[in-house]
């Protein structure tokens, strides 16, 4: 617990640094990050101290809030921990960017918003949860409107700060109904409600909703593809890696404590909305050529393959296989890790892309690979890990959650289950193949290749602390890939620490050492069979080049030209023409110059995909609104007559309903 | 008393009937001789004496002579005499009228059943509601004028028969109110019609940004 407030006072007095004076401004930047970095460093000690022990702290009260750790938060304050420390040490020199442009505002936020994720954690009651849920919101907020220079940042963030406090309502109407059925708002009065059914299904639905809604699943997910980009990539890193984190813990809170996961229908729908959103954001994702917004829509599909795993888990609970749920819930903490992990790495090497050359358009990049050859180490790595190549974390969790929706086929009585889990299975394996081209392309067109555009020239290495910081995410999701037991294990113990009610068995020897059977996943084996067998190849094929010449590539007689490589558009091309009924996109030719049929043409190409939930939910939605409004507005106009008409008819119904 | 009420019933049902301005306040101000007639009946059958006469009195000097006369002048110098709309409004406001009435008189019966002045709260609820009336569907500045003097003249005339007799401050400073209402209402309208070349209120809307 030391540790903890340590930690919390290392990040009040971070968020002090705000108030040094101007000519002070780099060193309170740097002191604020290095405040920051270490922080977070203690949390993650704390945490790992809670897992080992497996003890539950608090609950601490002070007043009406109060604070309270167990395994299940030491989880996710180990995410937290983590990210907020590697990305802090990134910050420290991409923060440098924004010299004179409200620097001290910028770091003195950023402590404050890992300290309000931190207290959401660790609170111990819907009140501390609530404020520091709406700390986090608000502050989150200013960070992405931190280049409010900008029209679309200004755009962004108010879309975000409405979707959010909408988010905040459900989760506030979740809490009352529950706090009205139980003796006061502490969790542990809370987890003893006597909700009664119908009631239990709203607590369920705004619940969900609000949670669904901060972790970006598909339906409510249209603020994440805009806030991302709007914010400095290191904020965006932490929203994207930490603060859906976030969310996950609420609604695991909500699910494990105060309603049960009993319920089949929760379960169910759970899962729906996981799978449609891991589908349909990895679609998106292909078809983006901005790269953090490729990034925001990838972490609506890891977000979806995470609530797969916990609808899955939930299936399995409703279902009575209590002690198979486990491998699922395992599966979303796993997931959780590394996709908080790889997610901050990948945006810190979206940082750094722009750091270096000033555009996120990958249609202009290329050939980075060159320049920043660390950076596009670590991105690649990150981006083998998004795609969940062997090797690194991202297979982890992805395998967890295959392995518990087989289990769900498997345990399952009905045939109609077995047949939603072949469903289930197109659509992950979809997912997980969408992905693979998603990166490749993500990856090719901004590293590899010729360069599209003379930006890359001034492209350049970044400096020591962004690498140090993009480093240590990258070594540890190489670490976890490799040797995934530490983090199953620091996972398992999660759930089996104290407060969680579920049966438990250790099904660790089941999935990863193989029960008797040859299906085993073993990474280590695997890597020193690949470093053996690539030794094998690369000393072979090293010593004599006889299988490699050198030659231009056949292109018609002519020489090919930078301008005539793959581009980002074309590669996604054959998944639009595929899924053209999903995405209906819009595409438009105008042509500037054409003279003769084949020759001399000039044209120009635009594309639109639009977002089809905007389109055919908030539109609709919004122009409702707004249209009701105006009739409103007919009520109060102004009209001096109205008013006294108004008055009028009163007084008409107070002298009648008096005679009643 | 019950030759008066039937005058003043007239008088309100023929204020709504006005479309000429000038006739308005002509008719207005014969609605307020009438209570000012009935203030001094009343005051007279409690015994005489100033104080008993002195709201007859002020009503007479304040609502027949003064306010009807400011806005007869006022009208002399607008240009438009007639509130040029369909008939149909003036059409809904006697309408109106009519069913006030009615329901004046079923109020009275069923609130105070058997009451002596039954006829006196009928008509005064009949102006409250009539000058309400004439000040939503009227759109002239005068006829609105009009429709609140009415108004106020309903309710000093339920004040006049409930309390018998207001206390002499309170009754002065009613006045002084109307008073200064109307001085306003006078000198805006006298702007309105200098800017606007019309007393129609429904072009003040210009004015909303």
């Amino acid at each position: 617990m030391d540790y903890l407030f340590g930690a919390l006072g290392l990040f009040v007095l971070g968020v002090l640094t705000m108030f040094l004076p101007k000519r002070l401004e780099l060193g309170a930047h740097y002191s604020g990050m290095l405040l920051a970095a270490g922080a977070s460093m203690l949390v993650l000690l704390f945490s790992l101290g809670i897992l080992v022990t497996g003890m539950t702290v608090g609950p601490l009260v002070f007043g009406r809030y109060s604070l309270m750790v167990d395994t299940w938060s030491a989880a996710f304050l180990l995410i937290t921990g983590l990210s907020g420390a590697a990305v802090s040490i990134y910050g420290i020199g991409y923060g440098k960017g924004y010299l004179g442009q409200r620097i001290r505002l910028l770091s003195g936020l950023w402590n404050l918003f890992i300290l309000s994720m931190v207290l959401v954690i660790v609170a111990g009651d819907a009140f501390t949860f609530i404020l520091s849920w709406e700390v986090m919101a608000l502050v989150s907020f200013l960070l992405v409107n931190h280049e409010s220079e900008k029209k679309e940042v200004v755009y962004a963030a108010y879309q975000y700060m409405v979707m959010t406090h909408l988010g905040t309502a459900a989760i506030l109407v979740a809490f009352y109904l529950l706090g009205s059925a139980s003796e006061d708002f502490s969790f542990a009065a809370m987890a003893a409600n006597t909700l009664d059914t119908p009631m239990r299904h709203i607590v369920f639905a705004s619940a969900f909703i609000g949670f669904a809604l901060k972790s970006g699943l598909m339906p409510l997910h249209v603020w994440l593809p805009n806030a991302h980009p709007a914010a400095p990539s290191h904020v965006s890193a932490l929203m994207s890696g930490v603060m859906l984190k976030v969310a996950v813990y609420g609604f695991g809170r909500f699910m494990f404590w105060f309603l049960d996961c009993s319920t089949f229908a929760y379960g169910l729908i759970v899962m729906c909305v996981g799978l449609v959103s891991a589908f349909l954001g990895v679609l998106y994702a292909s078809m983006e050529k901005d790269m953090k917004r490729i990034l925001a829509y990838s972490s609506v599909e890891n977000m979806g393959i995470i609530y797969t795993a916990f609808g899955c888990g939930m299936l399995l609970t409703a279902t009575g296989k209590g002690s198979m749920a486990f491998i699922a819930f395992t599966a979303v903490l796993v997931h959780s890790l590394s996709h908080s992990m790889m997610k901050c790495l990948l945006f810190m090497g979206a940082g750094s892309v722009l750091h270096a050359t000033g555009t996120k358009n990958i249609e202009q990049l290329g050939a980075l690979a060159s320049r920043m050859p660390l950076t596009a180490f670590f991105t690649l790595i990150g981006a083998m890990s998004l795609a969940s190549l062997p090797f690194t974390s991202g297979l982890v969790g992805e395998w967890m959650t295959l392995q518990s929706v087989i289990t769900l086929a498997w345990q399952a009585d009905a045939q109609e289950m077995r047949v939603f889990v072949i469903l289930a299975f197109i659509l992950m394996g979809l997912t997980g193949a969408l992905a693979l081209g998603c990166f490749v392309r993500l990856y090719g067109v901004t590293f590899l290749g010729r360069r599209r555009s003379s930006l890359v020239l001034k492209a350049h290495e970044m400096p020591a602390s962004m690498l140090i910081g993009m480093g240590l995410e990258a070594v540890l999701i190489l670490f976890f890939g490799i040797l995934p037991a530490p983090m199953v294990g620091f996972m398992q113990s999660a759930l089996t620490g104290g407060v969680i009610i579920m049966p438990m068995e250790n099904l660790f020897g089941v999935f990863w050492a193989g029960n008797g059977s040859f299906s085993i996943y073993s990474p280590l084996i695997l890597a020193i069979l690949a470093v053996f067998i690539g030794g094998i190849l690369w000393f072979t094929l090293s010593g004599k080049k006889c299988f490699v010449e050198q030659e231009e590539t056949w292109n018609c007689g002519t020489v090919p030209t930078r301008r005539e490589q793959y581009s980002a558009t074309g590669f996604s091309k054959p998944l639009r023409r595929a899924f053209d009924f999903i995405l209906n996109p819009q595409r438009k030719r105008v042509y500037l110059k054409k003279n003769h049929e084949y020759f001399g043409r000039q044209q120009e190409y635009h594309l639109h995909i639009p977002d089809q939930f905007s389109e055919f939910l908030y539109k609709p939605v919004e122009h409702f609104v707004v249209r009701s409004a105006d009739t409103m507005r007919a009520l109060q106009q102004g009209s001096v007559r109205l008013y006294i008409g108004y008055t009028m008819i009163a007084m008409i119904a107070v002298l009648i309903w008096g005679v009643m | 008393m019950q030759y008066l009420v039937v005058l003043l019933i007239f008088a309100v049902f023929l204020q709504t009937r006005m479309t000429g301005l000038k006739r308005a306040v002509v008719c207005l101000a014969a609605q307020s001789g009438i209570i000012a007639c009935a203030c001094l009946v009343v005051g007279f059958s409690v015994g005489g004496g100033l104080h008993a006469v002195l709201p007859g009195l002020l009503t007479l000097v304040v609502k027949v002579i003064f306010i009807p006369g400011a806005m007869l002048r006022l009208v002399k110098k607008i240009t438009d005499d007639r509130e040029i709309t369909s008939t149909s409004r003036v059409n809904y406001s006697s309408l109106a009228a009519a069913v006030f009435l009615v329901m004046g008189y079923l109020l009275v019966d069923r609130l105070f059943p058997g009451i002596e002045g039954r006829d006196i709260i009928a008509a005064s609820i009949l102006m409250i509601m009539t000058g309400l009336s004439m000040m939503v569907l009227r759109k002239r500045a005068i006829i609105q004028m009009c429709g609140l003097i009415t108004l106020e003249n309903g309710i000093y005339l339920l004040g006049l028969l409930i309390t018998e007799g207001l206390p002499m401050v309170v009754e002065l400073g009613v006045f002084l109110d109307v008073l200064i209402a109307a001085v306003v209402l006078v000198i805006l309208t006298n702007r309105m019609s200098l800017s606007f070349m019309t007393t129609d209120t429904t072009v003040m809307r210009k004015l909303k940004g």
